[in-house]
């Protein structure tokens, strides 16, 4: 009984920590959240089976999450203010002002640790080249970072739309 | 054939100004990057407190306590963490020795709450009842120590009484097992 209510408080846990450690954008893991990633895993494993080794505790411990998982989802999908809590809004990074400029939302930017190389990451993905080509820039609730192309790059075939 | 469920698809979306539709609330986020400062100045002041020992294996962890006749002292871990071995070492001196021999006294709670698995050195006999164990050592030269290998199965408060002998005043080891 002792293992199933470990389970439980090593996902619930770690579904925490890796919400405060925060959103980066997903396909730029960079080798320091690949050392996160691999030694929560290996610590959380520690703890979790302790001296456990059968096959019936792994066998329990999985169920016991994917029902904590399973059930996560569920609540998540009914409530909008737990899907906030669990995966926070899309975050606007780079907009137009009401003068018509493009700029940096500095305060996002700096609490998200997103700096403009991931943007820049991002525009190239989608075929931009530089910075100006960006009209603005999001950063989505799993991480990747969304670019509107600007009206510059519109005539390269991108379409002329302002986020806020 | 079933029916499939529809929706008509709506601006459930927050849009602002005809432009594209994000759904960014910023006065929540501001409330969440408040709630992340609360909780890594909690990570923060958690390791602070565990270098220190408050969860065990530190300096804040270590305590001794000492007979009133100063004929014996045990050095423990006053917080424990369970699986995880430990040492309890009892010295004992001249004033513990009668006629070549030192008998020890522990309750029972120092085997079924701390996990005693080993005793070094190997006493000579040892004694079941008074609701705990007596053990006896063939002493040549006093002081000498007992340790205790302790591996505590599960977390609790273990008080543990020590003493020279089943009838002697006793000292109390009080030790927290965390999970």
């Amino acid at each position: 009984m002792q293992a199933i209510f470990r389970a439980f408080f090593g996902y619930f846990f770690l579904v925490l920590i890796v919400r405060v450690v925060g959103r980066r954008p997903g396909r730029q893991l960079t080798p320091f959240e690949f050392v996160l990633v691999f030694f929560i895993g290996g610590l959380a494993l520690t703890a979790m089976v302790g001296d456990e080794k059968s096959l019936t505790n792994a066998t329990c411990q999985i169920v016991a999450i994917a029902l904590a998982h399973y059930t996560m989802a569920w609540a998540r999908a009914k409530s909008r203010i737990l899907a906030r809590l669990l995966d926070g809004t899309p975050l606007i990074l780079m907009e137009t002002d009401a003068m018509g400029r493009r700029v940096w939302r500095t305060e996002t930017m700096a609490r998200m640790r997103i700096q403009d190389t991931d943007v820049m990451f991002s525009g190239r993905d989608h075929g931009l080249k530089t910075l100006q080509d960006i009209e603005c820039a999001i950063l989505e609730r799993n991480g990747d970072i969304s670019v509107m192309p600007s009206s510059r790059s519109a005539s390269r075939g991108g379409g002329d739309r302002r986020c806020r | 054939m079933p029916v499939t469920a529809r929706r008509l698809v709506e601006n459930s979306v927050a849009k602002v100004n005809e432009e594209v539709a994000v759904g960014e609330d910023l006065a929540f986020q501001r409330a969440w990057w408040r709630f992340e400062r609360i909780v890594w100045a909690f990570f923060v002041i958690i390791i602070v407190l565990d270098l220190g020992g408050a969860f065990g294996r530190g300096p804040m962890a270590q305590a001794q306590v000492t007979s009133a006749n100063h004929s014996l002292s045990v050095h423990y871990e006053r917080i424990e963490r369970a699986g995880t071995p430990s040492i309890l070492s009892v010295k004992m001196d001249a004033g513990a020795i009668r006629d070549g021999q030192a008998t020890l006294f522990v309750s029972d709670s120092l085997v079924s709450g701390l996990g005693a698995r080993r005793i070094i050195p190997e006493p000579a006999s040892t004694r079941i009842g008074d609701g705990g164990l007596s053990y006896t050592f063939p002493i040549t030269e006093p002081p000498f120590s007992v340790r205790f290998e302790l591996e505590p199965p599960g977390a609790g408060r273990f008080p543990v009484e020590i003493a020279a002998g089943p009838g002697a005043a006793a000292v109390t080891a009080v030790v927290w097992v965390v999970p």
